[in-house]
């Protein structure tokens, strides 16, 4: 077994599509947390920003979720993704300049639908507020960012396959797929009356357990392992788990209609397969759980992101249940569950892989150590405060709205507090975030000078298990 | 997983199955849903939306207003969407095919809104409608944008839209508020809101004796 | 070669990418039980977890998934105690719904008529009396005088509304039963309910004819 230096070539030759996606994915994160932190406030105190139309609630939250889900995650996870595949292959990554290009109209794409909501282009679909003259744009943008990955990984020099490689590729692949199907469905020939809201749960679903937690997944099998040195212990069933994601992930595309006015099976479907999905939660948690125990601030990200994962993955089951749904349903409960995915699952973990990725990309540490640390608290403590603020409001909230004598100015008084606490919680990871950005944009103004160089210590074969 | 092809092909057939079992099956069942005609009525329901109301369920879309507000009633017994007043049964598919944005919302921070114009005792009307929009209510904004404020030349009578404001919020002397056309297809739309017909398949299921509501898991 | 300072700044990996990829590729199968077992618990563990799910999910679908129906919105309907294939039409709410529509213009909501020219319903001898005048008077209508509670009248003429050749409402048998019962109950009358296979055998019995009139109508009993 050779020694190889963790920096090499390989990545000093891919640097420059992986470095633009992540720090326009940053940008669009920090943009998200504006406009979060607007709609936060205006949950209690409504005539905030009120007079303008494009800081009005409903815009707020399409434009604060457009930019985390499509600027941010999509663009990190994508820089990952990539660069996960082009280590494992062990080559430069190539097609660059598809990549290059499909960064360049990806993010004119995100800021045409955010102009776009700005101005009331809304959809009404969750996950999905992208103006239909944007979907085009992203679907081609998007595959042409997949190719170098999809080339990573046909062209890889050994015929072995990781999980890494499984999730990375999987995201990649269905995307497209899935964004071409709602597109015809929902804009070119839209279906009627409840078919939208089925379509359009079938691909919120969908594009979390297939594309964004994929994407998480992928570089938090690959990190963990690395920083450990050990391999993963129940790897013989990762390949079970992560069948069992991609099977089950898209048919909980009812999963919000519990109750609705949609035949029961679609709910019921949906209710079953939440259920069926914790046997892929408990397969990630048993291979993953050496990250709870790892040194360094990449796995503690990662660590928090797992067990955010797990939680939130418990929490989506139990809630579906109808004996529960008809509490929780509809009120900030939903919302906690949803942040606890994109921001406590997928977000942390994207952050603990930058963190380890940045420095063999640029070959530059990270700029500041105070920062890296600062982004590291601001982000548990500003997440640990939004969900369980989140969910103290949907406590009151459900409480309140399943006694039919309180009237709903009743119930704003009564979750008031609450409410102040997500926009706590919402500054607490802005500031995080305006860090974060801050120290990746001055660890990549380093790769031109020549000072600061990362130190690596020699990595070696992996350690089997004593049999 | 050391064969590319396959591997592909599992990962296309996975999404297929989804979309065949959830998008196309519910296609299958829904997709043809025809109104339902009641002899003894001698109509058909639901009605058809007027064209102002189908605009103003567009501007409903663009405002964001389903970030707090359903459209979806739940059968009684399951909520208490009923004794709010909301709705006597459950809203079902039938209930949104003419609609061209259905709007069925995921999120109760104000009302549900699927039978707003089918109160009891007293529904809202337009005039009321409006004065929320402009005045807001507890957390619920203003949408002051939706409406105008023109300077009335000398001796002109103010606009019979304008609306009638007091107290703080009464406009300046010589000047009137009225609504703009977004705001007034959002009322149109507001006022079209009621599902009077109980369907076949939204009468309440009542279980056979001795069988509870009870979920079967724990 | 020396382990390097905890740094924030740059996370060290223990295992180099090629040594990942072969380690893992290598233990696939390979994980054995520890020293000592016969067998590793984890695998029989997380088979058995995931045989549970799957036998869950099916009992959930079988009890809970309204058999897959398109028009079953309760997962605890069955097709057989659902939905009902037909709305059990209720005689006094469509009667309601029909007298609104039509009737109410002349004998008023009130049930009262208009004094000299339309009759009342309420307490009126001839709705309260034998269903089989009722049920003439609706489905062939009535021409000349007739006398209401003492007051004579005979201004106008009560419309053909049944199936009849020259009718312009053409009501079947059903619903004029339902306003008839309607009639019978509302404004204080506590008369029965007509049924609709009444106004079929009278209907069936007198086919085709001209509005009727109050000597006609005397003589039936």
């Amino acid at each position: 077994m050779t020694m190889k230096s963790e920096y090499s070539p390989t990545d000093a030759a891919s640097r420059w599509p992986l470095m633009l996606l992540i720090i326009s994915g940053a940008s669009w994160l920090v943009l998200a947390g504006v406009f979060a932190l607007i709609s936060s406030i205006q949950l209690h105190t409504p005539s905030f920003m009120a007079l303008c139309p494009v800081f009005t609630y409903g815009r707020g939250v399409a434009i604060a979720e457009t930019a985390f889900v499509y600027g941010w995650l999509a663009n990190a996870g994508l820089a990952l993704a990539l660069w996960v595949l082009m280590r494992l292959s062990g080559e430069p990554l190539r097609a660059q300049n598809w990549a290059l290009g499909g960064w360049t109209f990806w993010n004119l794409g995100v800021l045409g639908a955010i102009i776009g909501l700005g101005l009331g282009d809304l959809t009404g679909f969750e996950l999905l507020e992208l103006p239909g003259y944007i979907q085009l744009i992203l679907f081609f943008s998007y595959a042409a960012i997949a190719i170098p990955g999809l080339l990573a990984w046909s062209g890889r020099l050994r015929r072995v396959s990781f999980a890494s490689h499984w999730y990375a590729a999987a995201a990649l692949f269905l995307f497209p797929w899935l964004l071409s199907i709602v597109h015809v469905m929902l804009f070119s020939a839209p279906v009627r009356g409840v078919l939208q809201p089925i379509v359009a749960g079938w691909y919120a679903q969908s594009v979390w357990t297939l594309v964004l937690a994929p994407l998480a997944l992928s570089i938090a099998y690959f990190v963990v392992p690395k920083v450990t040195g050990k391999v993963l212990p129940s790897y013989e069933f990762a390949s079970l788990g992560f069948w069992c994601l991609i099977l089950v992930g898209g048919l909980t595309g009812g999963r919000h209609l519990v109750g609705g006015p949609v035949p029961a099976w679609i709910a019921s479907v949906a209710v079953v397969s939440c259920a069926l999905l914790f046997f892929h939660t408990f397969v990630v948690l048993l291979n993953l759980r050496g990250a709870f125990t790892a040194p360094g601030v990449a796995v503690k990200f990662i660590a928090f992101g797992v067990a955010a994962y797990v939680l939130g993955a418990v929490f989506d089951t139990v809630t579906s249940f109808h004996v529960v749904a008809v509490q929780t349903q509809f009120t900030y409960f939903d919302e906690a569950q949803k942040q606890l995915a994109l921001y406590g699952a997928a977000t942390t973990i994207l952050f603990g892989g930058i963190y380890f990725a940045v420095p063999r990309i640029t070959g530059k540490a990270w700029l500041s150590p105070l920062l890296v640390r600062g982004h590291l608290m601001l982000s548990l403590l500003g997440i640990m405060l939004l969900v369980i603020s989140l969910c103290a409001a949907g406590a009151t909230q459900s409480h309140d709205l399943l006694d039919a004598k309180v009237p709903f100015a009743t119930i704003t008084a009564h979750t008031r507090d609450s409410l102040v606490g997500v926009t706590a919680a919402e500054l607490i990871l802005l500031l995080g975030n305006i860090c974060f950005l801050a120290n990746f944009y001055g660890t990549a103004c380093e790769i031109l000078k020549i000072s600061s160089p990362a130190t690596f210590s020699p990595s070696s074969a992996m350690e089997t298990p004593a049999s | 997983m050391k064969n590319n092809v396959i591997f592909f092909l599992g990962l296309a057939s996975a999404l297929a199955i989804s979309w065949a079992g959830i998008v196309l099956g519910s296609n299958a069942q829904l997709g043809s849903l025809a109104p339902f005609y009641d002899d003894s009525e001698g109509a058909a329901f639901p009605a058809r939306m007027a064209g102002a109301a189908a605009q103003g369920q567009l501007v409903y879309r663009d405002m964001g207003c389903a970030s707090c507000h359903t459209q979806q009633v739940r059968r009684p017994g399951f909520g208490v969407d009923k004794e709010r007043g909301w709705g006597d049964r459950q809203s079902v598919a039938r209930d949104y095919i003419y609609q061209p944005a259905p709007q069925l919302g995921l999120s109760r921070v104000g009302p549900d809104l699927a039978n707003l114009a089918d109160r009891k005792p007293s529904a809202l009307d337009a005039s009321d409608l409006l004065h929320l929009l402009y005045a807001g209510a507890p957390g619920m904004p203003t949408y002051r944008f939706l409406f105008e404020t023109r300077t009335l030349g000398v001796g002109a009578q103010p606009s019979e839209k304008a609306l009638k404001l007091v107290g703080a919020l009464e406009p300046k002397a010589g000047t009137e508020v009225v609504p703009t056309p977004e705001a007034e297809s959002l009322v149109a739309y507001l006022l079209s809101l009621k599902n009077p017909y109980t369907y076949p398949e939204a009468v309440p299921f009542t279980p056979p004796a001795g069988e509870g509501e009870k979920e079967g898991a724990k | 070669m020396s382990e390097l300072p905890n740094d924030p700044r740059v996370d060290q990996a223990k295992a180099s990418d090629e040594g990942l990829l072969d380690a893992h590729e290598s233990a696939l199968g390979k994980q054995h039980a520890p020293d000592g077992a016969k067998y590793r618990l984890l695998p029989i563990a997380i088979l058995f977890t995931l045989s549970g799910l799957i036998l869950f999910a099916g009992t959930y679908l079988n009890r809970y998934a309204g058999h897959y129906s398109a028009r079953i919105f309760n997962e605890n309907a069955k097709p057989s105690s659902g939905a009902p294939a037909a709305v059990k039409i209720d005689p006094v709410a469509l009667g309601k719904t029909q007298f609104n529509a039509v009737c109410i213009t002349c004998h008023q909501s009130t049930g009262l008529g208009i004094a000299g020219i339309y009759p009342p319903l309420a307490g009126s001898e001839w709705v309260n009396g034998p269903s089989a005048r009722l049920i003439r008077i609706v489905l062939y209508g009535l021409k000349g005088q007739i006398t209401v509670e003492g007051h004579a009248y005979g201004a106008a003429a009560m419309p053909v509304f049944g199936q009849v050749a020259g009718s312009a409402y053409n009501w079947n048998d059903e619903k004029v039963a339902a306003v008839l019962t309607y009639v019978r109950q509302e404004w204080g009358n506590k008369s029965g309910p007509v049924t609709a296979d009444e106004v079929a055998a009278v209907h069936k019995a007198i086919g085709d004819r001209k509005e009727m009139s109050e000597a006609e109508l005397e003589a039936v009993k």
